[in-house]
Formats: C-alpha cells, sequence, structure tokens
C-alpha cells in the first residue's frame, strides 16, 4: 500500500511541476498584457516611426515560397531587415519549413512556447477559426489594443465598413492585423491558360463551351502529337485550381460549399458534379488529360508546358503565365500562353463560379500571442503596414533601391524588374517588398500593374474577371468554437471520400453510376450536419 | 524483517565497493527515465480533450471517447486492415531478403567482389527518403523508366502509383531495395562467429555446399533471426508513414492508407493531439501483445528469445 501511496506521490509532483510550468507561462503573457508598458501613454493617436525600444520580439513566419533557394533565412531578405529598421522595433525571426507550416505550427502549438507574433491563415489553416484560437488561448483579442495603439489599421476600417465586417469575427473580435487586397483588379488571378499559337495554327477559337474545349484539345492531341493536352496541379488535392470553380464552374457547382437562393450548398453532393467527373472521365479515357494526372506536381506540370506536352492548364497570370512563358518561348520561339475565360455549358453564359477572392485575404495575417511580453509594442509595430509611409514601403520596398517615384508613380527598378543576378520579378520582388504575396498591409494596384509584364498578363485579369463567382462564394465564415471539432471531424472524411470519388471516378477504376453511391456515404457522414453549420455561421456573418 | 536487513547491509556494502560502476549507470538510467518514461506521462492525453495552453493535467477529461471515435470511424476498418496487410507483406517478403543475400554473400569467396557487393547493397539505406520517394515516383510514372521496359515488351504503360493494387507491390519491393543491404551487416556478422572447424568436418564427410548451408551456416544464424524476427513484431503495425505519405495519393487511399498516415492527416493537420495519441496507444498496446507473444512462442519452440 505504501508503495503505491509512494509513487501516486510521486506521479502527482511530477505533474505539478509540469502543470506548474505551463501555468507560468501563460500567467507572465497574462500579466504583460494587462500592465500597459511605460513609453505608450499619449501615443494613443498617432505613432512616430521608428519606434524608440529596446525591446525584442519574436516573430514566428513563413519565408515566401518565391525566395526558396535564394534566401534561407528572414533576416538575409533586405525587406525584414528594413521593417526592423523602420519601425525601430529588433525582431527575432523564425521560420518553418517550407511546404510545412501546417504541421510546424502545430508541433509549436503543442509545444505550448509561442513568439510574440504569429504569421499564419487562421480562416483556413486553424481547425475552429479565430474565435477558437482565442479562446483557447492562444492569440489575444485585439480591440481594444487597435482602439490605443493602431490609429492606421483602425482608420482604414473605419473608412472601408465591408471591410471591417470580413476582419472580424461573429463576436466582433479582432484577431489578426489582416492581408487587404486594395483593389478589385488584385482579387482575380488564375484560370484557363492555353497555347494561342497552337490555337491559331489549327485555326481555332479560344474555347469558351465545354464542347469547344473537348475539340480543342483533340485537335491538340491529334494534330499537334500533345502526349498530355491538359495538365494540372493535384498535389495536395487533385486538380487543386478546381477549387475554385475551374471547368467544374460549368457545370454550376464548385468542389466546397457555396451559396445559392438563400442556401449553403455542397458542390460534391450536387448533380452537376456528377457531369463533371463524367467529362473528366471521358477526357481522360481519351487521352486528353495527362495520364499521370493523379501524381502531378508542380514541377511535373512545369516540365509538361515547357516542352509542349501540354497546351492548355490553369494557373496564375503571375506565378503562372508569367513563369511558363519564358519555358515554352525557349522551346519554341512563337509560343504564345493567353487566358481563356472559364468554360461554360452554352455559348454566350456567364460562368457560375471562377477564382475570386475576398478583399480580405485570410492568408499572411499576423497575431499577437498570449505570450507576448509586451503587446502593445507589437500592435505599434504591425500598424506601421497600415500608415501612409508603411503602404509604400510593403508594396514597392525602398525609394532609390527598389523603385522611384516617377510623375508620382512608384516605378519598379531594373533590380526588380531585370535583376542583374537572374532572378525573376516575383522573386526579387519578394526580396525588397511583399506586394507579390502578402502580408499585413493593403496591397496596391500599382505594384501588379507592373508585375504583370506582359500584355497577356493583363488582358487575363479581364478575360477571367467575368464570372458570377461573387454571388456564390461562401465570404470568411467559421463554426463556433463549439461546432469546431464536430464540423472538423465530419468534413475530415467527408473530403476524403470526395478526393477519393473524384479521382477514382475519372481514373475509370469506378463507374460514373457509383456517384449517387458516394453521395449517400457522404449523408451518412453527417453531411446535412456540415451544412447546418455553415448556413448557421453565414447567417452570423451577415448579421454582424 | 532480518531477511530485510541484510539484503540492504549487502545492498550498501556492494554500493560502496563498486561506487563508481553504479555512477556510470546514471546517466543511462537518467536517458531513460526522461526521454522513454518521462513521455508516457503524456499518453495522459488520449483521454482528454488535450488543450497546450490549459496543460496536460489541467485539460478536461473524456474517458474513452477518443477510442470509442476512432474505432467507430467510417474509416477504421480498412486502416486497420491496410496496416496488418502492409506489414505482413513486409515481414513475408523484406524480413528474408537480407538473409538470403548474407547467406549469398557468404558464399563468395572473393574478398573485393564481396566487399563491393556489400557497399552497393546498402548504399540506398543512407538516401533521403524524400528523394527515394522522388525516384519511386519518376520510375513509375507513365512514361518512366519501369514502363518504358514494359512498353519494349509490348506492354501498355501505365502510371503505376495510380493502381490502388500496385501501391503495395510497390511499397514492399521499394523497401527491400532500400534495406536489403543494411539489414543484412547482422546477420554477415553472426556468420562470422560460426566454428570453421565444423565446415571442414562437413566437407571431410562429404557435405556439399548446399547441405554445409542447411545443416551448419542456417542453424548457426537462426537465433539472431529470431531475436530479429521477435523485435520485428514489436514493431508490427509501425508502418512508416513518411514513406507512406509521399507515395500515396486519393486513388491509392484504398490499400495505402494506414493508421499512422490516418493519425497524420487527422491529427497534425487538424490539431487532434488527443485523438491521435488514442490512436498511438491503441497501435502501441497491440504492438506490445504480439512482441511478447513472439517472445513466447519463440521461447518455447526455438528456445531464443530476448528475456
Amino acid at each position: 500500500m505504501k508503495k503505491i501511496a509512494a509513487a501516486a506521490m510521486v506521479i502527482t509532483l511530477l505533474g505539478a511541476l509540469m502543470a506548474g510550468c505551463s501555468s507560468g507561462d501563460k500567467n507572465s503573457g497574462n500579466a504583460a498584457e494587462g500592465a500597459s508598458p511605460e513609453g505608450t501613454a499619449g501615443a494613443a493617436e498617432s505613432t512616430t516611426y521608428p519606434l524608440k525600444t529596446d525591446e525584442k520580439l519574436s516573430y514566428w513566419g513563413e519565408i515566401n515560397g518565391n525566395l526558396v533557394g535564394v534566401k534561407a533565412s528572414h533576416d538575409e531578405i533586405p525587406f525584414f531587415q528594413k521593417w526592423q529598421e523602420k519601425t525601430g522595433v529588433k525582431l527575432d525571426f523564425t521560420a518553418p519549413p517550407s511546404g510545412q507550416v501546417k504541421e510546424a505550427f502545430n508541433v509549436m502549438l503543442a509545444s505550448g512556447d509561442l513568439p510574440d507574433m504569429l504569421e499564419y491563415n487562421f480562416i483556413g489553416d486553424f481547425p475552429g477559426g479565430p474565435e477558437k484560437a482565442i479562446s483557447d488561448g492562444y492569440i489575444i483579442k485585439l480591440n481594444d489594443l487597435i482602439d490605443k495603439y493602431a490609429p492606421n489599421l483602425k482608420k482604414y476600417l473605419q473608412e472601408n465598413p465591408d471591410i471591417d465586417k470580413m476582419v472580424k469575427t461573429d463576436n466582433g473580435s479582432y484577431y489578426v492585423f489582416p492581408f487587404i487586397r486594395g483593389d478589385e483588379y488584385l482579387r482575380v488571378f488564375q484560370g484557363p491558360v492555353i497555347r494561342k499559337d497552337w490555337l491559331d495554327e489549327l485555326g481555332l477559337p479560344v474555347p469558351e463551351t465545354i464542347d469547344e474545349w473537348t475539340t480543342t484539345l483533340r485537335a491538340f492531341k491529334e494534330k499537334k502529337g500533345a502526349a498530355a493536352p491538359f495538365s494540372v496541379v493535384s498535389k495536395p488535392r487533385f486538380f487543386n485550381e478546381s477549387g475554385n470553380g475551374a471547368f467544374i464552374g460549368a457545370f454550376g457547382v464548385n468542389r466546397g460549399f457555396y451559396q445559392e437562393d438563400g442556401a449553403v450548398k455542397f458542390g460534391p453532393a450536387e448533380a452537376g458534379f456528377k457531369d463533371y467527373l463524367k467529362l473528366f472521365h471521358d477526357w481522360y479515357a481519351e487521352g486528353l488529360i495527362d495520364k499521370n494526372i493523379a501524381t502531378a506536381d508542380t514541377k511535373a506540370v512545369d516540365g509538361n508546358i515547357a516542352s509542349g506536352a501540354t497546351g492548355a492548364t490553369v494557373g496564375n497570370a503571375g506565378g503562372g503565365i508569367g513563369k511558363w512563358q519564358p519555358l515554352v518561348e525557349a522551346n519554341d520561339p512563337k509560343a504564345v500562353l493567353v487566358a481563356a475565360p472559364y468554360p461554360v455549358l452554352k455559348k454566350g453564359d456567364k460562368p457560375k463560379f471562377g477564382q475570386m477572392n475576398q478583399a480580405y485575404a485570410s492568408e499572411g495575417t499576423v497575431a499577437v500571442t498570449t505570450a507576448a511580453k509586451d503587446p502593445a509594442l507589437a500592435v505599434r509595430m504591425l500598424d506601421y503596414g497600415y500608415s501612409e509611409e508603411g503602404h509604400m514601403f510593403f508594396n514597392f520596398g525602398e525609394e532609390g533601391v527598389s523603385y522611384t517615384m516617377e510623375d508620382g508613380y512608384p516605378k519598379f527598378t531594373d533590380l526588380l524588374m531585370n535583376n542583374p543576378d537572374k532572378l525573376a520579378p516575383a522573386q526579387a520582388i519578394s526580396l525588397y517588398a511583399r506586394s507579390s504575396y502578402n502580408g499585413p498591409f493593403v496591397q496596391d494596384k500599382r505594384y501588379a500593374e507592373q508585375f504583370f509584364a506582359l500584355q497577356t498578363q493583363r488582358d487575363a485579369v479581364e478575360i477571367w474577371k467575368n464570372t458570377d463567382a461573387a454571388k456564390y462564394n461562401l465570404p470568411n465564415i467559421t463554426p463556433t468554437p463549439e461546432e469546431s471539432s464536430e464540423y472538423a471531424t465530419i468534413m475530415n472524411d467527408i473530403n476524403t471520400l470526395v478526393d477519393e470519388m473524384t479521382i477514382k471516378i475519372i481514373l475509370g477504376s469506378e463507374p460514373v453510376d457509383k456517384f449517387d453511391d458516394y453521395v449517400a456515404k457522404m449523408k451518412s457522414l453527417g453531411l446535412d450536419r456540415a451544412i447546418e453549420i455553415e448556413t448557421a455561421a453565414l447567417q452570423r456573418y451577415n448579421s454582424r | 524483517m532480518g531477511n530485510r536487513q541484510t539484503l540492504r547491509r549487502r545492498l550498501v556494502r556492494d554500493f560502496l565497493l563498486n561506487k563508481y560502476l553504479y555512477l556510470m549507470m546514471v546517466p543511462v538510467i537518467a536517458y531513460y527515465l526522461v526521454f522513454f518514461y518521462g513521455p508516457m506521462y503524456g499518453a495522459l492525453i488520449a483521454f482528454k480533450d488535450y488543450s497546450p495552453m490549459k496543460g496536460i493535467l489541467g485539460s478536461d477529461w473524456v474517458g474513452l471517447k477518443h477510442f470509442q471515435d476512432f474505432f467507430g470511424s467510417f474509416y477504421f476498418l480498412r486502416v486497420l486492415k491496410n496496416t496488418i496487410l502492409i506489414s505482413l507483406y513486409t515481414l513475408l517478403f523484406e524480413f528474408p531478403a537480407p538473409i538470403l543475400l548474407a547467406l549469398l554473400i557468404n558464399e563468395v569467396r572473393r574478398k573485393k567482389f564481396k566487399r563491393v557487393v556489400q557497399t552497393i547493397t546498402y548504399m540506398p539505406y543512407f538516401i533521403s527518403l524524400v528523394v527515394i520517394c522522388g525516384i519511386i515516383t519518376d520510375f513509375t510514372n507513365a512514361d518512366g523508366l519501369i514502363n518504358r521496359m514494359f512498353m519494349f515488351l509490348g506492354y501498355d504503360g501505365q502510371a503505376m502509383l495510380q493502381k490502388p493494387e500496385l501501391f503495395r507491390p510497390i511499397y514492399v519491393l521499394s523497401e527491400i531495395w532500400q534495406r536489403i543491404g543494411w539489414e543484412s551487416i547482422i546477420y554477415i556478422a553472426a556468420l562470422m562467429s560460426i566454428d570453421l572447424e565444423q565446415y571442414e568436418a562437413a566437407r571431410i564427410d562429404g557435405a556439399s555446399r548446399l547441405k554445409q548451408m542447411i545443416y551448419i551456416t542456417l542453424p548457426g544464424l537462426l537465433p539472431t533471426i529470431m531475436i530479429m524476427f521477435i523485435l520485428r513484431m514489436g514493431n508490427l503495425l509501425n508502418v512508416g508513414f513518411e514513406k507512406i505519405i509521399l507515395l500515396y495519393n486519393p486513388v491509392t487511399y484504398e490499400t495505402a492508407d494506414v493508421i499512422s498516415s490516418f493519425v497524420y492527416r487527422k491529427g497534425l493537420l487538424e490539431f487532434g493531439w488527443s485523438y491521435s495519441s488514442a490512436v498511438g496507444l491503441f497501435n502501441s498496446v497491440i504492438n506490445l501483445v504480439l512482441l511478447i507473444t513472439a517472445n513466447t512462442l519463440s521461447r518455447r519452440a526455438t528456445q531464443n528469445s530476448l528475456w
């Protein structure tokens, strides 16, 4: 008996020790939050940069994919060096390995060892969304701090109530310093891309309907000898870009939830999805789609396009056309890639879906954690991005180095557009500014006008813009913290099922008729409950 | 009482006599305490709704909820079946491979040739798994190396990683390729310890090389094989998830998705720490049972065992 008692004692002590450690961390965080630090009183209205402080804040965030292989850490990137200089706050960066952001974030949270600031997508990649991140005690609600220490962001949100609505949670909590696409023009950047030179050679128009696409792809295969006439990236999910409605949209559905006539619907459970599967199944059987479609990653698709095995794909204006145009030209000087409109079934129809991001993009946003030693300082530092000076700096970098003012227009220098180290503009811009990806600031249209160096890229945005996506897409809604784990469990199983069904039917290992069984299975996995949760979330959003 | 007194006295005396030896044990004990027994405390979260901010003890108890969720999951049976099948196939085909290789290498007379063979066969073991999987993906593509060979023979090329029925063979074959050389080292070492006089005697009695292998080499290897087998049983359900994750895609989920890859998707990508650790605990219990069973059977049948 005595032994058991002793063992129990030891375990309890050990436990208490550990619990002590973790709660200790938390308390220190809260204490710092409560006591407003010295030197901030009276600074509520306007902040002058650089701030005068000796404190060093820690910052966790991914290095932009454009810079993988160019620079290894934040400290080597001029933008991040300058950012510290301009704000006067020293930052200690930690970067998760590229491509494993979610895993690294998860491990960091589980360890309980949080930095002062976190750059992460709290709507898309945090199960349960921002409100749960706050209620679980990872990040702090920023309302009071923004009122006191972030005049620039506050002003922007006051002037743009529609964006203000997106940036808040259902409960009205502010939780991050948001990334905002400052112009309609910046919200569309992806769509179908096709080889114009081949079309001209074959005497075909740019395809608009699904039937025209079939004809075109057939011609590519038969007359141009394309081994994979249509090829798209399928990692991590089959035909990633279909998530935005590419090709699926022609059948009146998309791959996720959308709203129609006031109701929330799940695309893969709707009849239109079956027609989409049938089309792709037929295309695959006929050899119009890449044979390795299930395993095709970015590298494989780039290779196919460059070698002329592929004549059509779906991609971005900047990272797609901008990247592929030089590649195809290298093989065939006449090659031209242009945008094709999102396909429809009947000529003249307007596509129901297409890529159209929200003005408030949920990625690239920065939260302040509960562990922050001096949350007010972090907030003042982050507010810089929304000031006039910060706006120029985030979008264009430093005057005289990365841009020059010409008649009031910030023009990128050759350092960026014709980089002496042979870096692509997307890479070079990422070194000096954050406009080509994201971050805590408002994106400026003037960056894109220059970044899209080719006329075909600028036209692309206009062509892809023509969809009804804005009407049907759901805004950034989230389930409540209580519902979130239930929702995550349901959707994890359903998404696995959808991925499996999609690819199996397309590859022909299951007949198209099996679709109805799959829908029944989705129902048995709780699809109706998921739709119910989404509907409630949408209602809460609408009544914000 | 008297007995214990003497025991204690004996311990104290022994300790005083060998105090430096005991001191040397401290790091080892500390190592096990810190890295093996300490983390066991974390297994508690399998029975709780763990939230890092509340700490392990501060989180709420939920009893067996996570276990029930796992057993009741839509994919439970499939995942379990795949795990067991992939493990069994690996055991069946990959486990004997290094033994065979060791026996073959043992028969080689030329020392130089022997070394070259050994070096070449254990090379793949040192290549990073990510690279290995890249190579596998490239080779099995619709126009990859393997398919080109088939096409040369008049078959149609097909993307092999898109065929659910081919996933397990690809996994097991590549596993053999990767590990055969490395794992044969221990068997080769065991072969070295077989008394050469036995071979001489056998030769004098007129035994052929094959007979020598069957009656001398194999029995000499048996203890090592048994120990390796028992150790392997203890890991039966731990199919390496990195390789699965790098190779699978939704078409092959039905044959490729194993417990660990399922847990990875669920736990690490969706923050289901408690759920994953419940599944991990379940996995460990099964492994423990298998290990004990294998050990007992082996002790009864061959007198070789771990304990």
